[in-house]
């Protein structure tokens, strides 16, 4: 019983730990300034109190708007290209099949700074500095090599035979792709967009090179609210709930599909 | 229609040959069981008959149709696996009409012709459940019921009723007989069960080592076999063999036993070892006389028949089928004759020699 309670007690300090920062920040969104910065402090501030998001919201919902369309046309354009992609490279039999499949994988080994300048040329040659579809290509093709392996694991896990069995049952490639392999991987797929998602929305490297004024995504919004002068820290705190957000209700949706156990019944065994 | 004709069909998988010269007509209706031990082939000769497996060499053949290059889904075919293969995301309705739903029927045609196979296979109370709710015996009926509403050219049918109880196998082998006999169309089945193929095949191709061993009737492969192997694989429990050697007069010498005159027998082909075989319902057995003598070892009463296996000195153990014996008992001394219309001589590479 005693170590129970120790467990216990360490769980929730280390809990506590983690939690902290957040905690901070969510009671900071709903103080001014100077109570942030009041000694002794503010414990409790009030919770009406919410002029800090709206004047957040009134000056950048545009760039929320645009943290938004990039993060989902990225997921879906980065999903388009990996699921067929896993797909093949788990069914068709070619020569280099398992070369291609780590060359893949080793461009995942670059740190995404080592691409930025890169980057910076391609798009200001090409002219789409400062656009969104710049950074959807940009994260897109950065989640490319992860959301292929991924996807490979759950097509492998389909019993074969039911893949066969479609071909038979007279389903072209693409049929037994979309109708069968599809639908069976679904809980690796929602894993897949889970972490794209994530990753697209909190991206703020490539987001600082590549944009400047348009399409400047919420993260780098957050980032100017720090400044050589100030730092406004009510803003950011504001900013930063309203920041993780989208991931925590995401991942909340995705959680039942997570769990997988789809194909169980298919193939007796 | 479904006559599938393999010409000179060959597969390797890189430098290992697993299947050579093989030859077969398969003629439209018929019921053909492809059998042999395990990594005989048999399976991967049915995969290229389907197009799942890529063909090395020759030529596979459909209704006079060259179809060696084409692609699964065009065979017109319909398979049936072992593992039943459904699609687990869907239901056992949407399962059965899968094929003709790809296929572009209307979906009034699919719904008729999904209750018909259901009403053939006793699932019409199933129909909206998933293949996970049902029990192995059912979704083995989907898989078959999958199968039946395409009405292809042939049916393939990968061991599947080896993941069943032996009670229910015993009634779908039944129920697959009449399915035959009630549809009429080509069959290829693939077993290693030869119970299975005694009982369903119109005919057998035996398999062994990636080559054909014989290909026939039932009854042609327990009377006539060719060579030992098949011999030995047709027929439960086995044949017995015993060594031998060209004896005086056109007999033959079993070591340890009698010099037998085999009626048929061709002088020509006799060589200096052999091989005799006779079947455990053919030995004759007696409690006073016999050309052999032999202690029980175990005596196996199955009310029905009573399996004596037999120690005889020189010769080793013999299996002697007793059919409703009930006098013979463990320990106890028993005299055999092996009667020489009976028996089945094989020269030294193992092929048989006697005419019968």
């Amino acid at each position: 019983m005693k170590s129970v309670r120790w467990q216990l007690i360490a769980a929730f300090a280390i809990t506590f730990v983690f939690v902290a920062p957040i905690l901070w920040m969510v009671l900071a969104a709903f103080k001014t300034i100077n109570d942030i910065y009041a000694i002794p402090p503010v414990w409790v501030p009030d919770f009406t109190y919410l002029e800090n998001f709206k004047l957040l919201l009134s000056e950048n919902w545009q760039f929320l708007l645009n943290s938004t369309i990039v993060t989902l046309s990225a997921t879906a354009l980065c999903l388009a290209f990996a699921l067929p992609c896993a797909f093949g490279l788990v069914y068709f039999q070619f020569g280099a099949k398992n070369f291609l499949a780590d060359w893949i994988l080793s461009t995942r080994m670059m740190p995404p700074i080592a691409a930025a300048v890169p980057l910076y040329m391609v798009f200001n040659g090409a002219g789409m500095l400062d656009t969104m579809p710049a950074l959807v290509i940009a994260y897109a093709g950065f989640n490319l090599p992860f959301a292929v392996w991924v996807a490979m694991s759950f097509f492998r896990n389909i019993p074969k035979e039911i893949i066969e069995a479609a071909r038979i049952e007279g389903c072209g490639w693409f049929q037994t792709f979309r109708l069968v392999a599809l639908p069976l991987a679904k809980s690796g797929i929602a894993t897949v967009a889970t972490f794209v998602f994530i990753f697209a929305w909190n991206e703020l490297l490539l987001a600082l090179f590549l944009t400047t004024r348009e399409a400047k995504t919420f993260p780098v919004v957050i980032s100017s609210f720090s400044t050589v002068t100030k730092t406004y820290w009510e803003l950011i705190s504001a900013a930063t709930i309203i920041q993780i957000l989208p991931p925590v209700i995401f991942t909340i949706l995705m959680q039942r599909h997570i769990v997988s156990g789809l194909t169980m019944g298919a193939v007796k065994n | 229609m479904g006559e599938i004709v393999l010409k000179d069909v060959e597969k390797s998988f890189g430098e290992i040959s697993v299947l050579r010269d093989i030859n077969l007509t398969i003629n439209d209706g018929e019921f053909v069981v492809f059998v042999g031990p395990s990594g005989c082939g048999k399976s991967t000769l049915l995969r290229m008959i389907t197009g799942l497996e890529t063909v090395s060499g020759g030529q596979v053949v459909i209704d006079g149709e060259d179809i060696t290059h084409t692609k699964p889904s065009s065979r017109g075919l319909a398979m049936v696996f072992q593992s039943y293969a459904l699609f687990p995301h869907i239901s056992v309705r949407d399962n059965i009409g899968f094929g003709l739903k790809i296929a572009g029927l209307p979906k009034a045609e699919i719904d008729a012709k999904v209750a018909q196979a259901s009403g053939i296979l006793g699932l019409d109370a199933l129909l909206d459940r998933k293949p996970r709710e049902l029990s192995g015996g059912q979704q083995q009926r989907v898989a078959i019921g999958r199968a039946i509403v395409r009405e292809p050219a042939a049916f393939l049918f990968d061991e599947p009723l080896s993941n069943l109880d032996a009670a229910l196998r015993v009634q779908m082998r039944i129920e697959l007989i009449r399915l035959h006999e009630r549809l009429a169309t080509t069959m290829i089945y693939v077993t290693h069960d030869q119970v299975e193929a005694m009982t369903m095949a119109d005919r057998i191709v035996v398999l062994e080592g990636g080559d054909i061993q014989q290909f026939d009737t039932p009854i042609a492969l327990y009377d006539r076999p060719v060579n030992k192997f098949v011999a030995g694989f047709i027929g439960s429990p086995k044949m017995n063999f015993m060594e031998a050697s060209p004896g005086p007069d056109g007999t033959v010498q079993i070591k340890g036993g009698p010099a037998l005159k085999v009626p048929g027998v061709d002088l020509a082909r006799i060589t200096r070892r052999m091989t005799v075989g006779i079947r455990p319902e053919h030995i004759c057995y007696a409690h006073d006389t016999g050309d052999l003598t032999g202690k029980i070892l175990v005596e196996e009463q199955l009310g029905s028949d009573a399996f004596l296996y037999v120690e005889v000195e020189g010769i080793g153990m013999v299996t002697v089928r007793a059919v409703g014996e009930r006098d013979f008992h463990s320990h106890q001394t028993v005299h055999l004759s092996l009667p020489p219309e009976t028996c089945h001589v094989f020269d030294e590479s193992d092929l048989r020699i006697n005419e019968n």
